[in-house]
């Protein structure tokens, strides 16, 4: 579970506290984390791109915001991306448990999962995918620090190597 | 009661209060109304105006006014069971409801076929729900939900008419802009 509490941590250094999201049952695990933390703001939206809409609002009167998803909810959110964040320039990290490597057992989760990635460079956003907690601390900075300086969404794919949980 | 006018009522009404607009006629209309620094107008983006508005609210003090369209909102009326599940006493919820997609072709909403928005507000839990039909019942409601609590969920019948130009806004400015306003 350290994976799961660094990622809190770098929410915290980057004074991230409104947090929007689908449930997941591996992001369970940091998202647990988070409701049970008075810093923050869990917010339970309906659907993926609802929560990145609701992260916009939040970062638009000045409190960081972030989403957490799974992959198949990213193609949910795609034209909240291109035609709001995009355009408008709005920093949001997106945690997204990447579906369909080693170990889906769920043929209908492989093509969004496969493709997520795919569709971030498409997008022109950059993404990074956490396998395991090496330097993982030093990445998530980097990676809002990134997202910050860029005025754009930036997704961090977290894998089934890295949180070990099960898939469905 | 024609959307511009409503407009104009609403923004005499709400002071220096944050208004997030529907893409479309509703930001043009928004701006040829009386262009702000706390207007965020959207231009994409369909169906999430409420969603953004909810987000402000929950991450300010302040009153924040959505004005949102019958058609888009019902591409996410899953976000108004989530104003009900967070109950923000901030915020104000104003569907220009026109039971129709004017933009594309004028093919009627469902709202023309009986889908009543207020009551899908109601049984999510928003309990300052009212529909109105003229300008003078708009400023009365409207005015009450800037006094008492919210979450307040109105909808406004309104008529089509022909579309004013196009705001000149740019989604990066309209952004920086809105954001800067919030900083003490």
């Amino acid at each position: 579970m350290a994976w799961a509490e660094t990622i809190v941590q770098a929410l915290k250094d980057w004074d991230t506290s409104l947090i929007a999201y689908v449930p997941d049952i591996s992001i369970h695990q940091v998202t647990s984390l988070i409701d049970a933390d008075p810093f923050f703001h869990l917010v339970s939206a309906t659907r993926e791109e609802e929560a990145i809409g609701i992260a916009v609002g939040s970062y638009a009167v000045g409190r960081n915001a972030a989403v957490f998803m799974q992959s198949s909810g990213f193609g949910n959110s795609v034209n909240a991306l291109a035609s709001l964040c995009i355009p408008a320039r709005v920093p949001i990290p997106m945690f997204i448990n990447l579906r369909g490597g080693p170990g889906e057992f769920n043929i209908a989760q492989v093509p969004m999962g496969r493709t997520t990635r795919s569709i971030m460079d498409l997008l022109g956003l950059v993404h990074f995918t956490l396998e395991d907690e090496y330097r993982m601390d030093t990445l998530l900075d980097g990676a809002l620090k990134l997202c910050h300086a860029n005025r754009q969404p930036v997704a961090i794919c977290i894998t089934q190597m890295l949180h070990g949980g099960k898939l469905a | 009661m024609l959307r511009l006018e409503a407009t104009r009522q609403i923004l005499d009404q709400a002071g220096q209060r944050p208004i997030v607009a529907n893409l479309g006629p509703t930001s043009d209309e928004l701006w040829h109304a009386g262009h702000r620094d706390r207007n965020f107008y959207t231009y994409g983006s369909m169906g999430l105006c409420s969603s953004i508005a909810l987000g402000m609210a929950l991450s300010t003090q302040e009153q924040v006014i959505s004005l949102d369209g019958d058609g888009s909102l019902l591409m996410n009326l899953g976000t108004i069971a989530t104003i009900g599940r967070e109950q923000p006493k901030n915020l104000i919820v104003v569907v220009w409801d026109n039971e129709q997609w004017a933009q594309t072709g004028h093919q009627p909403s469902h709202t023309a076929f009986g889908t009543q928005l207020d009551q899908v507000a109601r049984s999510c839990g928003i309990k300052n729900t009212a529909v109105v039909d003229d300008l003078e019942e708009l400023r009365a409601v409207f005015g009450k939900a800037l006094e008492q609590e919210g979450p307040w969920f109105i909808v406004a019948k309104i008529q089509e008419t022909e579309y004013l130009e196009v705001a000149p806004v740019e989604p990066e400015f309209t952004l920086y802009r809105f954001r800067e306003s919030f900083k003490s």
